[in-house]
């Protein structure tokens, strides 16, 4: 039974976690959407994370509230970046093969490293470094948000993540089980990245971008040739029920966990993050449910013969909310932090730190996005 | 006969990253799937490799000999596709037939020698995909029309390309059991595409 201090204090507690959240996103919003749209609608959605980082704090539970927030970050993203092909808006075409403009999509970050780097090259013989600048930004962001989550940027700041987690979220009961294809599969997405960076660098083109992408759909409209347009729908199409019917049946992240390259990028590079979830052996029962809430399929055994999570894990916290017994936790470099208590205390949690860094960090990148998208929603049912 | 051996090399030396785009994709995931955290037994797989391609370029600087003197400067345009689908379609091979754990192992089959060098047939297949730098080559093969100064071009060409794919060695010390799995799915993958960029090129 809780007293009305301790509710009160959680209130509180709960309010300055969210304030500060607050605090943060709203100056970056404002900076990254406030320059073409009123001030309005980037507030709107510095207060939408902040009401996420307030439900995290007060009720102490991450994925829930990490999954609507997440969910409605790649809802807003599909709304305003490809809904707008749909009146003439080239926003869409996140890949001009003609201007080779930057794509602002991170998962092709690892697809073009190969030609950046070649291209880099020939800018730095003639000292002409403009041309790589934008990669450089991207890649820049990319290193501070790996270094800050690590591989939470999958489960928090992704658009094709929050797609997936949607889908996955919404059948309780799979009809499909994850079987021994769940393992036999297990490192496909490491094998796709190779696959990637090796072809890219054959073709000198991003192979992701350009045939594997589920977004691809308007890219594959604008091929002339008729037997390459077939094959990038065939595959768009395959990449679409990965996202999207895929989870419905397995209740997985089929698209995240089975053939997103960049998930083995960030499992890679996320190590560099001290941020980890750790299994508690002394409460862990071996119930499995945490394996069964993993949406990544990343749960593994230990040599002890207790679950832990796997390289692919990405910090997502459905198996700690799942266990009942307290057998899964956030580290910092993997030890829990001291217990403290009061209003302050209580923030200074590994778990109430790594979801504020995630927070922030997926609120104020698709700031890029969402304050548009809420005003094209407005305009659409209001006017 | 040394000077062309030369313009080979030094051709295949200002090329070779093109070469080592073509090639990679095969080599590495194969690598991968069947090498060991030992230099000895990765070193003997890229020597086949390496002596498959080296097939591949002898035949083809004879091919080019013949077609120069024949007076034929143009390949039937299916050749290309059907080297890459051919190619493709043996990685994929590979990939499926060699299942780890309990799974059927072609190297542990009772087969003919013959058959189990497969690094020697992927470097052969691969050494058929003609890469713009081997394009290059083999037009000067046809202006030249000799044998003997043929190979010795391409001699050079393929000494100073191999040079480039000499790194793959250097991850040895990672190739563990699931580096191997993470390769056979690479090389299912590549195979596919492969095959399917092969057979797209046909039926265009």
């Amino acid at each position: 039974m809780q007293t009305a201090d301790s509710i009160r204090s959680k209130m509180f507690s709960a309010l300055l976690y969210a304030g500060l959240a607050l605090l943060v996103i709203t100056p970056v919003s404002l900076a990254l959407a406030g320059k073409e749209l009123s001030f309005v609608y980037p507030l709107a959605w510095s207060l939408f994370a902040a009401a996420t980082a307030f439900g995290i704090a007060y009720t102490g539970r991450v994925s829930g509230f990490r999954r609507v927030f997440f969910t409605v970050s790649a809802a807003a993203f599909l709304f305003r970046l490809k809904g707008g092909l749909l009146t003439g808006d080239t926003l869409g075409y996140c890949f001009d093969a003609v201007a080779r403009n930057v794509p602002y999509c991170h998962i092709s970050m690892a697809s073009f490293l190969p030609e950046r780097a070649h291209e880099q090259y020939i800018a730095m013989k003639i000292g002409y470094w403009d041309i790589f600048w934008g990669a450089l930004k991207l890649a820049g962001v990319w290193l501070l948000a790996t270094l800050a989550i690590g591989p939470a940027w999958c489960s928090w700041v992704c658009c094709f993540g929050g797609i997936n987690d949607g889908f996955s979220a919404i059948v309780r009961r799979p009809l499909i089980k994850s079987g021994k294809w769940a393992v036999t599969l297990r490192d496909m997405p490491a094998a796709l990245l190779i696959f990637m960076l090796l072809a890219s660098l054959a073709y000198a083109t991003p192979v992701f971008c350009q045939w594997f992408c589920p977004l691809n759909v308007p890219t594959a409209f604008a091929d002339p040739a008729v037997m390459s347009a077939v094959m990038k729908y065939a595959l768009t199409a395959a990449g679409i029920i990965a996202l999207a019917i895929a989870p419905l049946l397995t209740g997985k992240k089929i698209f995240c966990a089975y053939l997103c390259p960049f998930a083995a990028w960030q499992a890679l590079w996320g190590k560099l993050s001290p941020f980890r979830i750790k299994t508690d052996a002394a409460n862990c029962v071996n119930c499995g449910l945490c394996a069964a809430a993993c949406p990544m399929n990343a749960m593994k055994r230990s040599p002890e013969g207790k679950p832990e999570p796997g390289a692919y894990c990405n910090m997502c916290g459905e198996c700690v909310s799942a266990c009942p017994r307290g057998g899964l936790r956030y580290t910092v470099a993997g030890t829990a932090l001291p217990a403290r208590t009061g209003i302050f205390g209580s923030l200074f949690t590994a778990e109430k730190l790594h979801t504020f860094a995630a927070l922030v960090l997926g609120a104020a990148f698709s700031s890029l996005w969402a304050p548009a998208a809420i005003k094209k929603a407005f305009e659409l049912v209001f006017k | 006969m040394t000077a062309l051996f030369s313009e080979g090399f030094l051709l295949g030396l200002s090329t070779g990253f093109y070469c080592l785009g073509a090639c990679l994709p095969a080599l590495l995931p194969y690598m991968l799937a069947e090498g060991r955290n030992v230099w000895k037994t990765n070193l003997y797989i890229f020597a086949q490799f390496l002596i498959g391609r080296l097939a591949a370029y002898l035949l083809f600087a004879v091919l080019a000999t013949l077609a120069g003197k024949a007076g034929k400067y143009e390949m039937p345009h299916w050749v290309l596709p059907a080297g890459l689908c051919a190619c493709g379609a043996l990685m994929v091979f590979l990939a499926l037939a060699r299942v780890k754990g309990e799974g059927p192992c072609l190297m542990k089959k009772d087969l003919n020698p013959f058959f189990k060098r497969l690094p020697l047939a992927l470097g052969f297949v691969t050494g058929i995909n003609i890469c713009p730098p081997f394009a290059a080559g083999f037009l000067r093969l046809m202006e030249l029309a000799d044998t003997a100064k043929g190979i010795s071009y391409f001699l050079g060409f393929y000494a100073a390309t191999s040079l480039f794919m000499s790194p793959v060695l250097l991850g040895t010390p990672w190739i563990k059991t699931r580096a191997r799995e993470i390769g056979r799915l690479t090389l299912l993958l590549a195979g596919i595409w492969y095959c399917g960029r092969g057979a797209l090129e046909l039926l265009h």
